[in-house]
């Protein structure tokens, strides 16, 4: 009996928090929907009527969030795809190789997960200026083609693979990058997976960057599109504004609710195991 | 195999990631293509206007293609046009804040338009502006961009909340002591709460609004050349003395807010009386379930108000033929009637005398009479003040103003400590 | 050693660490290894460690807009930056925010993991996405909701604040309110991150310890303070060290709702590099201040891998 009382508060209070913390995207939602004359209510109206799905269609009309939606896709993939590359390589001769200058090498790859680009974006963009690179979907990639997280991460999975079975495998004469292709990088899956949706979540919702180094509407991004989505309504049409907000958060928002244990598990795991 | 599709899905992204942005293949040999940075300050679906302007003179201009950038606000359209101008690629026209003038010439950004000007319709298009829209469009003698998207603050009032605080509806505060007690009448508090504010005079550009209140007090701020400033001036204490009256003595009015949430609160009817642009009437026309009206602002010494808004600009560093082409896209959308037609479209005033006789302004402004208040205290108006690194210059003001309405300083001290800033600045 | 590529391994003079081999190539000790850590090293370089030396050098000069040519000036930028308020009021604000929102981000995360451990059933998998799910959100989407929230007229939270008691607080209007919106704001963004990384070490605790714990008759509490607690002090302190590296990353919020105001009582550091370089266009100051940003962290590193490193490091062998 204490047993039920114990859960069922449990159950309260969890449920309290969730509720807490969903409620606000339901009232985004539920602006969205509404006419611009609806929203000036005193009380609070959760649900909109009558139902307005213009917004949507007046947001996209005003800015091109389809391309938004395209360079938001290009650039988190083009960081994905180079950092599983210098990821890996590195993870590699870190786990499996003795050499000279490995300690210190790899306190630089660690000490990089301490200097976010909020440290460093005031040189890297002089850098960029420097050579002509701005405003490109390169520029927005280039500072986080290194990822010394992932190493970190990479190399812990890579050092779980015992060492008679590289033996064995060298012997086999699947020796070196092979061993890397065949056997640690399939081993390595989980790992692999886990930082590719960190590395995707967290540069989708980048912003200080982007900012910084786009111009135009070509090439900006959905984080930056809406920040310039609000400057355009001067922060006056609430209705379109979170519809706005609705369109750039729905993408990632829909892939984590359908792969939702993938997403978990994976942020679940980034920290340190224990 | 899924393992292949994933490296050639990658791998096309980072090839798409290389691709500049507006590839053009091999473009028409003489066709001129010409990047436009505009920003957008008042709510409303400018971008598209500004869209279908330039759609339009694309049409009628054969060999020139100008391409429309929306850059933002004023603020990071600035930094963007800095941007593009330090490193060597400017766009080729661009508008600004008018304030930014001395900026744009200590970086060299523009080029002088008088010899555009003096042929321009026969002579007769550089006096067909207001003359307090074209105070900042001068500097050093020389006609440096031209007036584009312009307008004063005005004051906005709720005529059901003046009937309801038993005020006659139809006759708004004209001075500042009939602001100061009205706003008290229209002050409703329920225990500690404001429920209504009386009056609100806009954040976020108050620095803009504090140099109406000090033209209404018969002072001024910065010389128009942007050498001397005026700010521990006895009329300027006075004004901020007024505002820390109204808003932190009385308490009739909200200390701070942002530019953009004070249209909507006059909407929500939490504020009966703003201070905000003229441009966001329209904006206040659609939303709003109340009839309201505009007037000038309240005088003290007499009725005072400066411009704002935004300039067009040439670029310098590109070749003549460019430029040439950009005067041709910037006489064009100030023309009279594209002049009207902007006004009409955005709520800004027209920046020409002749535009207000085109027919279909006159036809528009006849069923509203209120968008004519911002021109015709025009009059009473001033150009913007304006120095060079006028961007810090407005944070040290904007700061002083912030802290004395909290209580924080005093108006002289302020005053005073913004005077001794801006000079260090200035010197700078 | 076998060397992987190459079929071949060529003699190696036993000092050397550069030598040439007899097909007139040149290798050095390790060879290819280097290579495979080349294109990580190249951009660290070129994106982390180059900006340090950058801004250190550009930070001895006065370089802005109306300093178009690099004037130098040694530490001036310093000596001007101790004596302005402004900038120990950013520290500050750093400060509280840090304050404001690690403590009770952990104390939340740390809370709802445990709770979320329980045996919920199939509830569990919905209150984890209901807890996690704005870390899915960008930021400036958050940011610009809770603007909207925040609204002192007609916004959720006053609406429901006044039903528990509260006064109407103008939040983002206030000087003394704008910064704890702020923070409210950024611990509902985060605590699920965190509580996802406590759930995980809590998953590594064993369940005999609780059970055995149980049997001598602990209470709840008693078995949290003496068992759960004291084995979560890695993941607390990487959670911790976390969250510090984050509360000085803070912009986008304040960039969205406050724009640094009002009155400058939300401007942080990174914002305050921001209007420095991109505002002012004072490229000199924002070296200055952008040098300053990567001392405290280097500070911060160092204390971390003095005291945790070693751990870290090594354990993962």
């Amino acid at each position: 009996m204490r047993r039920r009382l114990h859960l069922l508060a449990t159950h309260l209070a969890v449920g309290f928090f969730s509720l807490i913390t969903v409620t606000p995207y339901l009232w985004l939602l539920s602006t969205s929907l509404k006419f611009k004359t609806e929203v000036f209510t005193p009380t609070p109206q959760w649900l909109p009527w009558p139902i307005n799905f213009g917004n949507y269609a007046e947001v996209f009309d005003r800015a091109p969030f389809g391309t938004f939606l395209v360079n938001t896709v290009i650039v988190v993939t083009g960081i994905l795809a180079v950092q599983l590359v210098t990821v890996t390589l590195a993870a590699y001769v870190f786990a499996r190789r003795q050499f000279r200058g490995a300690n210190i090498l790899f306190l630089l790859f660690l000490a990089q997960m301490m200097i976010p680009i909020h440290a460093t974006f005031l040189p890297n963009f002089l850098t960029l200026r420097n050579v002509d690179l701005l405003n490109t979907r390169v520029a927005m990639m280039l500072p986080f083609f290194a990822s010394g997280y992932g190493t970190f991460l990479l190399r812990q999975a890579f050092k779980q693979v015992p060492r008679e079975l590289e033996d064995a495998a060298i012997i086999d004469g699947c020796g070196g990058l092979r061993f890397l292709w065949h056997v640690l990088i399939p081993l390595a899956r989980p790992t692999l997976v886990a930082f590719g949706l960190i590395s995707l979540v967290s540069h989708w919702n980048d912003y200080l960057w982007p900012l910084i180094v786009t111009d135009t509407p070509d090439v900006r991004t959905l984080t930056i599109g809406l920040g310039m989505f609000v400057q355009q309504e001067s922060g006056a049409d609430w209705t379109l504004l979170m519809a706005a907000t609705v369109f750039v958060t729905a993408p990632l928002l829909a892939i984590f609710l359908v792969f939702q244990r993938k997403f978990i598990e994976s942020f679940m795991f980034s920290g340190l195991k224990g | 195999m899924r393992q292949r599709w994933g490296v050639l899905l990658m791998a096309l992204a980072v090839f798409l990631a290389g691709a500049p942005p507006d590839a053009q293949a091999q473009a028409p040999s003489k066709l001129i293509r010409l990047t436009f940075y505009y920003p957008v300050g008042v709510a409303g679906p400018l971008a598209k206007v500004i869209g279908e302007m330039t759609d339009k003179f694309n049409k009628e201009n054969p060999g020139v293609e100008v391409v429309p950038v929306y850059s933002g606000d004023y603020d990071p359209t600035l930094q963007k046009v800095q941007t593009a101008v330090m490193a060597g690629n400017p766009p080729d026209i661009f508008i600004v804040e008018i304030s930014e003038l001395p900026t744009l010439l200590a970086m060299n950004a523009i080029i002088p338009l008088d010899d555009y000007v003096k042929k321009a319709e026969r002579g007769k298009y550089w006096e067909d502006f207001f003359p307090a829209f074209r105070e900042n469009s001068l500097l050093r003698g020389r006609i440096w961009w031209i007036p584009f998207q312009r307008s004063t603050p005005v004051f906005y009032w709720n005529k059901e909340l003046f009937k309801k605080a038993g005020l006659d509806p139809e006759k708004p505060p004209q001075t500042w002591a009939e602001l100061k007690e009205m706003a008290k009448r229209l002050t409703i508090r329920e225990g500690n709460e404001v429920k209504q504010w009386g009056v609100t005079i806009s954040g976020g550009w108050n620095d803009w609004l504090f140099e109406a209140f000090v033209r209404q007090n018969g002072s001024w701020l910065i010389n128009p050349d942007g050498t001397k400033v005026n700010f521990d001036s006895k009329e300027a204490v006075e004004a901020l003395e007024f505002w820390v009256d109204l808003m932190h003595k009385e308490k009739v009015g909200p200390p701070h807010s942002t530019w953009g949430s004070t249209p909507p609160d006059f909407v929500a009817q939490r504020t009966a009386m703003l201070y905000h642009s003229t441009g966001i009437l329209t904006f206040l026309r659609n939303s709003a379930k109340f009839d309201f009206g505009v007037a000038f602002m309240p005088k003290n010494k007499t009725f005072g108000a400066e411009v704002g808004g935004g300039n067009l600009a040439i670029s310098r560093k590109i070749p003549k033929d460019r430029q040439d082409a950009a005067w041709k896209f910037i006489e064009w959308m100030t023309s009279s009637e594209n002049a009207a037609q902007w006004s009409m479209a955005s709520g800004y005033v027209a920046t020409r005398v002749s535009a207000y006789n085109v027919p279909t302004l006159k036809e528009f402004l006849a069923k509203d009479a209120r968008y004519l208040v911002a021109r015709d205290q025009l009059q009473y108006a001033s150009g913007k003040m304006m120095a060079p690194n006028f961007q810090k210059i407005r944070e040290i003001l904007k700061r002083q103003l912030d802290d004395a309405v909290d209580g924080k300083v005093t108006p002289k001290e302020a005053m005073a400590t913004v005077q001794k800033q801006v000079e260090a600045v200035i010197k700078r | 050693m076998p060397d992987s590529t190459a079929v071949v391994t060529p003699e190696r003079p036993s000092a050397q660490a550069l030598w040439l081999t007899p097909t007139g190539r040149f290798r050095f000790r390790g060879g290819g290894i280097y290579l495979y850590l080349l294109p990580s090293l190249a951009f660290l370089a070129i994106f982390t460690y180059y900006p340090i030396a950058f801004s250190t050098y550009l930070s001895l000069f006065r370089w802005n807009v109306l300093n178009p040519d690099k004037v130098f000036v040694g530490l001036a930028n310093y000596l001007t930056l101790w004596h302005e308020p402004l900038f120990w009021l950013v520290l500050r604000n750093n400060l509280f925010y840090a304050l404001g929102t690690i403590p009770t981000t952990m104390a939340l995360a740390l809370f709802l993991a445990v709770l979320v451990n329980q045996k919920l059933g199939a509830a569990r998998s919905i209150y984890r996405v209901a807890l996690f799910y704005p870390t899915m959100i960008p930021m400036v989407a958050a940011a610009m909701l809770w603007v909207w929230i925040f609204n002192p007229g007609i916004g959720l939270f006053n609406y429901y604040a006044g039903f528990l008691g509260m006064p109407r607080i103008e939040w983002l209007y206030d000087r003394h309110w704008a910064l704890p919106a702020i923070i409210i704001m950024s611990i509902w963004k985060n605590f699920g991150y965190f509580m996802l990384i406590y759930l995980a070490a809590l998953q590594g605790i064993p369940a005999e310890l609780y059970e055995a714990a149980s049997l001598e008759g602990a209470g709840a509490w008693s078995r949290f303070r003496e068992i759960t607690f004291p084995l979560l002090a890695p993941t607390s302190l990487f959670v911790f060290v976390v969250a510090i590296i984050s509360s000085f990353q803070v912009f986008d919020q304040v960039f969205v709702m406050t724009q640094g105001g009002p009155a400058d009582q939300t401007n942080v550091l990174v914002f305050y590099i921001y209007q420095n370089a991109f505002r002012f266009w004072d490229i000199g100051m924002g070296a200055t201040l952008t040098t300053i940003f990567i001392c405290l962290l280097l500070v911060l590193i160092a204390v971390v891998f003095r005291y945790v490193g070693r751990r870290v490091y090594y354990e993962a062998e």
